[in-house]
């Protein structure tokens, strides 16, 4: 259809706002996984590391190691991690500061616990 | 080991860092982006390629990309750090006028995916040194413009402050 015409004269600009505001559709684009710690058990972690294809997640000790530099967002580990992973919804993660991409989630879940 | 050799960094200390800053703030007025690809998948390019589309427009920031590194201040590089490409890599960082940035974009750039083994040898900061991360496979041409405003100072990285724990005390 050719509505596309019409809508471009109504708003009159084609061009993103961004940086000063982010057109609303960026909402839906892939982001990092973010957990809840509450829910996280060693067993599920170790689960998530082994089936990350980016190598992005590994756990050491009681805390899981978020490489955002690594993950490339697939989202295998939000299918996997049932209600303990969701989607961050960041996608604006430059940094000047390679360390700063490394995040440390502390796993706080019981071993037994029945969320799994 | 190879980046090192290239560009001592650190040696004046504080004065070196605060120089470079500027310098790279003369670039948030208008800056030339030369692409290098050491064998990426070519979604990065695809991406790379979206910032000249009417959408994003990034000549409105004042970005433009060069054919040539001679002609450009900042090296865009996708792809994991081939160890074939190493060569055209330190090429291309070699003929860029100082001073120059450079962004690694996308997962591979930064060492993911690829592991590292006969043919690949990890990230792109293992061949150059890299000013700014841009993640991201690929990285939304948002990320992407991004990665250039924070490069050039005129915005502050989102992710030092990020955190990934829902259950945090003060998370919102």
């Amino acid at each position: 259809m050719a509505f596309w015409f019409y809508r471009g004269l109504r708003r009159g600009i084609a061009t993103t706002r961004y940086p000063d505001k982010l057109d609303p559709w960026a909402r839906a684009l892939p982001s990092a996984p973010s957990f809840h710690s509450a829910h996280l058990t060693s067993e599920l972690v170790d689960r998530l590391s082994e089936m990350c294809p980016a190598g992005a997640l590994a756990r050491v000790d009681r805390e899981l190691v978020v490489d955002l530099g690594r993950c490339s967002a697939c989202g295998r580990c939000l299918d996997a991690g049932g209600g303990a992973v969701q989607p961050s919804g960041e996608f604006l993660l430059a940094s000047a500061d390679r360390a700063a991409l490394v995040k440390r989630v502390p796993i706080r879940g019981e071993a037994r616990h029945g969320r799994q | 080991m190879v980046a090192n050799e290239l560009q001592p960094r650190g040696d004046l200390g504080e004065l070196s860092v605060e120089l470079r800053r500027r310098a790279l703030r003369l670039f948030g007025r208008s800056l030339h982006i030369r692409t290098v690809d050491t064998g990426s998948c070519a979604v990065c390019e695809s991406e790379i390629r979206l910032l000249a589309a009417p959408h994003y427009d990034l000549h409105r920031l004042g970005f433009f990309f060069t054919p040539a590194p001679r002609h450009a201040d900042l090296l865009m590089v996708t792809g994991p750090a081939v160890r074939a490409a190493d060569n055209l890599l330190l090429k291309a960082y070699q003929a860029t006028p100082d001073p120059k940035a450079v962004i690694a974009v996308g997962a591979c750039a930064l060492g993911g995916v690829y592991p590292e083994d006969a043919l690949i040898h990890g990230a792109i900061d293992r061949v150059v040194p890299v000013d700014v991360f841009v993640p991201g496979c690929p990285p939304s041409p948002l990320a992407l413009l991004q990665g250039l405003l924070v490069t050039v100072g005129r915005l502050e990285d989102r992710v030092t402050a990020l955190s990934l724990d829902l259950d945090a005390e003060g998370a919102g």
